[in-house]
């Protein structure tokens, strides 16, 4: 049953499906901190009860330009290697289960989400893109430098 | 009972690991009483808990280890090697016994006769008489006991869980006392929440110090891993460990244990050559192996030090490309750092073959990995041929550190507070800043620093918000005989920090060395104070350092006459100056031949004398001290070499000169000296005359159809020289020439310096003026010979 409950959600202006296991919750962040000299996709740290958290831009890991946090912005809290990441997410949609089983992805992605993306769903007449919150942690090497 | 059984087996577990090292470390020093209380009660634990749980196998082997430790004890019984191996086989035996019940709940059944009985066999050694006093061990021990058992286990998960309630506790205390300060309590309000918040700081302190542990524990199986490992490789190793006091968290232990094994492991298999190539080294037989820990800065150190023979970087190249790690492209652009890190690749063995010891699957890659997934870094310091350092920098994460919070940027970071030696403000009259080519550096009361500034090292600008006049600078001292200078924009409180590791992606820019959340409730940096100089690129050690460590190792050089200790062929022990040994040679025995009623040993393309009466019997192989003076060698077959001593003050001189100078005690023991003047003599007068230790070079010129070549430098060689024909000629002037053709001008400008003799083909002599000698008659060239150039020697 929990295989097909998915959280869907816009992150980097795009609407996504996140298998539901691969998620830890979904929190409003505190004011964050940056973090200087850190790699482009981290947009900062922030406070959740006691533990502290990386947050991840996923505008940046698919090739956009970066966008501003600001306190109370709704995030995606995922666990990476006992880690603990926030995605920045523009709007969280819905918690749900979705019947309709996982496909290959059709047509040609950028490569950002190319690298993020698994497979594609339809959800209410839409396509979504099922992503894999781990891959937004680990930029590539080359669009790190 | 599941939870009694549970509870005895990690006490037991845990207390055999220490038992092991305690035991071995006892072996080393018998006369060490603390250490053998310690261990006597160790059994004694084992045996009390055990017989509460009705398990007769344990409280037997624990019963008859304390018997013969309590025989120790009362000074019955020596401690020595036998009675120790006998106790440490009683502790695997209980180490197996509880992993067994462990894993069934119930004892196995079985009999332990044979390891009781090696205890028992020993004992049988003449007894001391029983001591008049008899010592009543009782009261002591009880109290001993009590102190080191009274404690309970606690699940780490659990220490976990109270951790972070006792941080969301004080997070929700902040926030609660700004709320009563905006609302404006009453005094009363305010004291009992101060109450309240005193004692939150407090739990919190203890809460954080439960998770410590003193790192003795993780160094605590050591010395009996590398007693066994040395047994078994038939190598001496003396093994110390240091810093057993630094403290260290729980679970940073738990990570940390296994690769530390395993480097040791590495070591002792590896790193350490067997006695003769120590001796070939001129080393001392006995390697030293250390381990070593101690906190620098935010950090702890743990660094494993060998004597042995360090990586070489082309043998690991060689072998990267073997097992197809790299390939020979990639090999030749490798730095030598990098050659040197190749044994961090996986599918990478540094042994030559896999051995039982540590070719199991675990490769310095995993030791490395599982060093940086706890944030920490796996350094090397590689001296090839004089030993291997490997330093583990683990951060102090999930532990307490007082830090230093310091605003740059428009945003506060914290540096650990051990780092910091000093803390001044850049306009303040004992800081001087200049700017030297580019760089800045700051000279406090005459002492000069360079100055690194935060926000430049950051790659931030500075904050418009702060004074730029009025910087702070903190002197930081990041490690041993290191400092610099760091400019902050402010310096904010000190403050007790919970230090967690950050995204392993925040931790390779090399500058933070973890998060932690203070008051504030919002997350702050904790710097890397080691990082940030490299980032710079600062050269920040203090002056001076490198010309003390020179003078030290100098004087090390300098140190007492070394005896090398050898078992002779026949048996007898024997000790010889080691500076007088160039290299000990195994040899088939076959390499040996008698010549001339003399021994000899062919060793690679050379013959060497023998000092031996007949030749050795069998097949096998042959020990060769190889003594040299500098011009000639000589062989002295041996067993064994025993071990490199200091030479005795004293020694009682031999009645008449010979092979033995005197004897003098070593150890107790009266060893033979032997006497290299005498023996290099004996052979040096035997050697053929006139092949002196140089032998005269006779170059042969204008040797046109091979005659010199074929017929007459077999000749010269056996009376003594060297030959060296026209197409050889090195850069030695020869000492004669032989002009083998009639024509008189052929070897005019050959000769240079040197004397020519001129050989014809002819018997009869052209003239009376004709100083020719007829090639064939062999008498009158070595005459020639010795004349021109025997004689001058002379």
């Amino acid at each position: 049953m929990m295989e097909k409950l998915y959280l869907v959600a816009r992150i980097a202006d795009t609407r996504v499906a996140l298998r539901s296991r691969t998620i830890h919750s979904v929190v409003t962040v505190g004011q964050p901190v940056e973090v200087p000299a850190a790699p482009p996709h981290v947009a900062g740290l922030f406070a959740l009860r006691s533990r502290v958290f990386t947050l991840i831009d996923p505008h940046v890991v698919v090739g956009l330009p970066p966008v501003a946090v600001a306190q109370g912005q709704r995030v995606i809290v995922v666990d990476v290697a006992d880690h603990g990441y926030a995605l920045i997410a523009d709007e969280i949609e819905d918690v749900c289960f979705i019947e309709t089983p996982e496909t290959r992805i059709a047509g040609r992605l950028s490569p950002g989400w190319a690298r993020v993306a698994d497979a594609m769903i339809e959800h209410r007449g839409a396509s979504l893109l099922v992503v894999d919150p781990a891959q937004f942690v680990t930029l590539p090497v080359a669009s790190a430098a | 009972m599941d939870d009694l059984l549970n509870d005895f087996l990690a006490e037991t577990a845990e207390i055999l690991a220490e038992a092991g090292g305690a035991i071995v470390a006892w072996e080393a020093d018998p006369g060490d009483r603390e250490r053998l209380d310690a261990i006597f009660r160790f059994v004694h634990t084992i045996k009390g808990s055990s017989g509460f749980l009705s398990l007769p196998r344990v409280t037997a082997l624990s019963h008859a280890a304390e018997d013969a430790l309590d025989q120790v004890r009362r000074g019955n019984r020596p401690a020595n090697a036998a009675l120790v191996t006998a106790i440490l086989g009683i502790v695997d035996r209980l180490s197996l016994l509880c992993d067994a019940l462990g894993n069934g709940g119930v004892e196995p059944a079985g009999d332990d006769a044979d390891v009781i009985d090696a205890l028992a066999f020993v004992s049988e050694e003449p007894a001391a008489p029983e001591p008049a006093e008899i010592r009543l061990r009782r009261e002591d021990d009880l109290a001993a006991e009590l102190q080191a058992w009274r404690s309970i286990r606690v699940p780490l998960p659990l220490l976990d869980s109270m951790m972070t309630g006792v941080t969301d506790i004080v997070l929700a205390r902040n926030e609660f006392a700004r709320m009563l300060r905006e609302a404006g309590a009453d005094p009363s309000t305010i004291a009992a929440f101060d109450r309240l918040s005193d004692s939150i700081a407090a739990m919190r302190q203890s809460v954080s110090q439960m998770r410590m542990q003193r790192i003795d524990k993780l160094f605590a199986p050591l010395p009996r891993i590398v007693r066994d490992l040395a047994q078994d490789l038939g190598k001496k190793i003396a093994f110390s460990t240091s810093g057993g006091e630094v403290e260290l968290d729980r679970e940073m232990m738990e990570n940390i244990r296994d690769p530390l094994i395993h480097i040791v492991r590495n070591a002792v298999d590896h790193g350490i050559e067997p006695l003769d190539q120590r001796v070939a080294a001129g080393k001392g037989v006995t390697a030293n192996l250390s381990v070593s820990a101690r906190q620098s800065g935010n950090q702890i150190e743990i660094v494993v030090r060998d004597d042995g023979r360090g990586l070489s970087p082309d043998a690991l190249v060689a072998k990267a490309v073997a097992a197809q790690v790299v390939t020979a492209t990639e090999a030749r652009g490798l730095t030598p750092r990098e050659r040197l890190e190749l044994i961090f690749r996986p599918g990478f063995s540094t042994a030559a073959k896999v051995t039982s010891i540590s070719g199991r699957g675990v490769g310095m890659d995993i030791v490395k990995s599982n060093i940086e997934k706890i944030g920490g870094v796996v350094e090397l310091r590689n001296e090839e041929g004089r030993g291997l350092t490997i330093i583990l920098r683990v951060p102090m994460t999930l532990t307490i550190i007082s830090g230093l919070m310091v605003r740059a940027a428009g945003q506060y970071f914290a540096i650990p507070r051990g780092a910091v030696r000093e803390i001044l403000l850049e306009s303040s009259d004992s800081a001087r800043v200049d700017r030297v080519g580019g760089g800045e550096l700051v000279t406090v009361r005459g002492e000069q620093f360079p100055l690194l500034r935060l926000e430049t090292i950051l790659g931030r600008a500075v904050d418009a918000d702060d004074d730029t006049d009025d910087r702070a600078v903190v002197i930081v001292r990041p490690g041993q005989g290191q400092s610099y200078a760091l400019s902050v924009a402010a310096i904010h409180d000190h403050e007790e920090l919970v230090i967690k590791p950050a995204a392993p992606l925040i931790m390779t820019t090399g500058l933070y060395a973890g998060t932690t959340l203070p008051d504030s409730g919002r997350p702050v940096l904790l710097l890397d104070v080691q990082g940030l100089l490299a980032a710079a690129g600062v050269d920040a050690s203090e002056a001076g350092r490198n010309r003390e460590e020179a003078a030290e190792t100098e004087a090390s050089a300098r140190g007492a006459t070394q005896l090398l200790l050898f078992r002779d062929a026949s048996e007898r022990v024997r000790g010889v100056r080691l500076s007088v040994i160039e290299r000990v040679e195994e040899v088939p025995a076959l390499a040996l031949f008698e010549s001339a009623g003399a021994i000899q040993a062919q060793i690679g393309d050379a013959i060497f004398p023998v000092h031996a009466a007949a030749l050795p019997e069998g097949h096998g192989t042959v020990k060769l001290l190889r003594l040299h003076d500098g011009r000639s060698v000589l062989c002295y077959p041996i067993e064994a070499v025993i071990d490199i001593v200091r030479m005795p003050d004293a020694m009682q001189p031999a009645a008449a000169p010979g092979l033995i100078a005197g004897v003098a005690l070593i150890g107790g023991d009266p060893v033979e000296l032997i006497d290299p003047f005498w023996l290099m003599e004996q052979y040096e007068t035997t050697r053929a005359a006139g092949a002196g230790p140089r032998r005269p070079l006779c170059r042969l010129a204008d040797d046109a159809d091979g005659w010199g070549e074929n017929f007459l430098a077999p000749i010269l060689r056996d009376a003594g020289y060297r030959v060296a024909s026209d197409k050889e000629s090195g850069d030695e002037a020869p000492d004669v020439l032989l002009c083998l053709s009639d024509d008189g001008d052929a070897c005019a400008n050959l000769g240079g310096d040197a004397p020519v003799i001129r050989l014809r083909a002819s018997v009869a002599a052209a003239g009376a003026d004709d100083d020719t000698i007829y090639r064939y008659d062999r008498q009158a060239l070595l005459d020639a010979l010795r004349r021109r150039v025997g004689g001058e020697r002379r």
